[in-house]
């Protein structure tokens, strides 16, 4: 009795995230064993730094999936953030300072997208729907529909593009130590602090939080503003990255990133999220489109066979919290 | 219930087990034919019907060559989804790669794929700075040709109104390039008003409501011109809603909707950029540099050629074989039919690239 007790115990403090990682480890094996070189090191590392990015931003958006919300904007907000990094490294403006003004940028438009939320009490869905083209409109502006591409090498040889940029050698890539960084914070933030249960109420039952006197509108206007400045560091952090900012960086970034934090197991009803797991759910993506080039899937097939592994991952996750569940 | 979540989990390997046969199915593997070369070719869209002739296009020189190829590119343009194409490619240890270079931001990381070894080639849209040759059209003489074919139409340097231009790709700079061309010429006739370039977006519902909102803008319009492969046949459409519309209407790409469009008469002018070899090409030069041990490593280009079409004539480029518009249009339906016209030029301006490589300046000249 004692033995099954104490099995039932361990079953019981499985994490949250147990699932997702177990679908994860499923997807990597299944590949891993049809392409052995897709297990390399290097290899799993390069493609943890190529979506990280994305992880990144799925793992703040899992801050607005738990209020009951959803941002359309923040590949814009990204995109315009970087711009505005780049033009002003361009100009003139020491790295550093360039790179605190694009942060800053994707606050304030993060804190735009809030404050119309709450003034036009409309739901940031369809306040996001405007915002994201009128920051595709102001980047194309800015960027006379080119690409930003800061040449100097004064700039380029800043310590910030040589260390995401991969000129300094580290065993594991900076961007992906930054962005491991980030999901600590991310996930201390909505489950250890009075600011993280407030989002989750308000998710929870949104009038039984404004009762209870948790000031919702400032918390939105918060989190909006939250979601702005973590699009403005995934901008900068590209734009370094990457050494360059398209017209196009960020547009499709809305499915993936949305995807990784409904895969990762947050719900779409609001009142609970996960952080970490919005990490492996962006993983989960990540080893679906490298999988598939591979497996050497033609490109025809690769949009199906992408639709069907993502059903395949849910419905793993999905068996696995049911057993939890029960177990429990 | 233990049973049902028994058969659940049955159901979920035996799905797995599925999609990695069907996976395996569809598969080119490198792996099962340790001789032969698998090159990898990477497009900026999945889906359109100008790069499926350039996927084609490639696909007939890996069948000639007996080289295994992988196609894949992501569903919407975006650099950065393109470049972890490629870089996946590579890891997957594919012997060369072809890819169509949309973005400035994918420079640094091609150029680190090239610096690692893996023969590079770039077709249809090219990064200035990338380490490897380019296939593809002049873009601004291509532009100027189109810009003057319909300063011909609209009643030459005389024209008085206004012209639409319409790019759906706003900073890509090969249409950047187009463009600048098509106004170069346009720009003859002092009489005439440019408008846009508009942006009429690349997704083919979007581009036709785009023309449909810029002429109801100007009505009177006496040409429209777009710069991508969706807008003759979008501006077809447009043009046929209007009885008696005298719009001129002018592009690019030659497939099936754009030359039905200039069929009926609903569109006029479009120029070709030779899909079949902008595939092709890039395929032979990269099998003839590793079997040849033929340095792929710096900046160059070779032109395509550009194809003008109108419903009663057909220029193709590189002096190749007269051609009715009707078999055109066969064509542009059928890859084999393809094959067979181009067979002169691949054994020919294909098989001699290294003599037809000129400096990437010559592509914007």
């Amino acid at each position: 009795m004692a033995a099954r007790a104490s099995t039932k115990s361990r079953r019981f403090k499985l994490p949250e995230e147990a699932s997702v990682i177990f679908a994860l480890l499923l997807l990597i094996a299944i590949v891993g064993t049809l392409r052995p070189t897709f297990l390399k090191p290097q290899n799993l590392l390069n493609l943890a730094a190529s979506y990280s990015i994305s992880a990144l931003l799925a793992g703040c958006i899992v801050y607005l999936l738990s209020m009951g919300e959803i941002d359309l904007s923040f590949g814009w907000v990204l995109n315009l953030s970087a711009v505005i990094a780049g033009i002003s490294m361009i100009a003139g403006v020491p790295v550093w300072i360039a790179i605190i003004l694009g942060i800053i940028a994707g606050g304030v438009m993060g804190a735009i997208n809030g404050f119309l939320t709450v003034v036009m009490r409309l739901p940031l869905i369809i306040v996001t729907l405007g915002t994201a083209s009128v920051y595709q409109g102001v980047s194309l502006i800015s960027n006379k529909s080119g690409s930003v591409v800061p040449t100097d090498k004064k700039i380029t040889s800043n310590i910030f593009f040589r260390a995401l940029g991969g000129d300094i050698d580290t065993p594991i890539p900076f961007i992906l130590i930054f962005v491991v960084a980030a999901f600590v914070v991310l996930h201390l933030t909505l489950h250890k602090t009075r600011f993280g249960y407030r989002i989750l109420a308000i998710g929870s039952n949104p009038e039984a939080a404004r009762l209870a006197g948790i000031p919702t509108k400032q918390t939105k206007i918060l989190v909006c503003a939250l979601m702005g400045v973590v699009s403005g560091i995934g901008g900068v952090l590209f734009l370094g990255f990457r050494g360059a900012v398209d017209p196009t960086t960020g547009a499709n970034l809305l499915l993936p990133v949305v995807a990784a934090a409904i895969i990762g197991g947050t719900p779409l009803s609001g009142g609970a999220g996960t952080v970490w797991g919005s990490l492996f759910g962006a993983l989960i993506v990540g080893v679906i489109g490298v999988g598939v080039v591979f497996l050497g899937i033609d490109a025809v097939w690769s949009t199906l066979v992408t639709g069907l592994v993502i059903l395949f991952a849910i419905g793993v996750d999905q068996i696995v919290r049911v057993r939890k569940r029960r177990a429990s | 219930m233990e049973m049902k979540s028994r058969k659940a989990r049955w159901g979920a390997l035996a799905l797995a087990t599925g999609m990695v046969l069907t996976a395996t199915g569809v598969a080119t593997p490198a792996h099962s034919a340790q001789k032969k070369l698998t090159i990898g070719f990477v497009v900026h869209v999945i889906g359109n019907p100008f790069i499926n002739q350039i996927i084609e296009g490639a696909k007939a020189a890996a069948r000639d060559l007996k080289v295994n190829i992988k196609v894949t590119g992501p569903a919407g343009a975006e650099g950065d989804a393109q470049l972890t194409a490629v870089q996946n490619l590579a890891a997957a240890g594919v012997d060369g790669i072809a890819t169509s270079v949309p973005s400035a931001s994918m420079l640094k990381g091609l150029n680190a794929v090239i610096k690692a070894g893996m023969p590079l080639v770039q077709f249809n849209g090219f990064v200035d700075g990338v380490n490897a040759p380019y296939v593809g059209e002049k873009s601004v003489e291509s532009g100027r040709i189109l810009g003057k074919m319909v300063l011909d139409k609209i009643g030459g340097t005389g024209a008085k109104g206004t012209v639409i231009i319409g790019n759906c790709f706003p900073g890509f700079p090969v249409l950047e390039n187009r463009s600048k061309g098509v106004q170069e010429s346009l720009a003859k006739a002092p009489g005439i008003k440019i408008v846009g370039p508009s942006d009429v977006k690349v997704d083919a519902a979007a581009n036709f409501a785009a023309w449909q909102g810029l002429l109801a803008a100007n009505p009177k319009a006496l040409a429209m011109v777009g710069l991508c492969a969706p807008d003759v046949e979008s501006i077809g459409k447009v043009n046929a809603a209007i009885p008696g519309s005298k719009t001129i209407g002018a592009g690019y790409d030659l497939t099936t909707g754009n030359l039905a469009a200039l069929k009926n008469g609903t569109a006029q002018i479009s120029l070709g950029q030779t899909p079949f070899i902008q595939g092709y090409l890039p395929v032979y030069m990269l099998v003839d540099s590793i079997r040849n041990k033929i340095k792929l490593d710096k900046p160059g280009f070779i032109n395509a050629g550009t194809e003008i079409v109108t419903a009663t004539s057909v220029i193709e480029p590189f002096g190749s074989a007269p051609l009715t518009f009707a078999r055109l249009q066969r064509m542009a339906a059928s890859p084999s039919l393809t094959r067979i016209y181009y067979d002169a030029l691949v054994k020919g301006y294909v098989r001699d690239w290294q003599k037809n490589l000129k400096p990437i300046a010559d592509e914007s000249a």
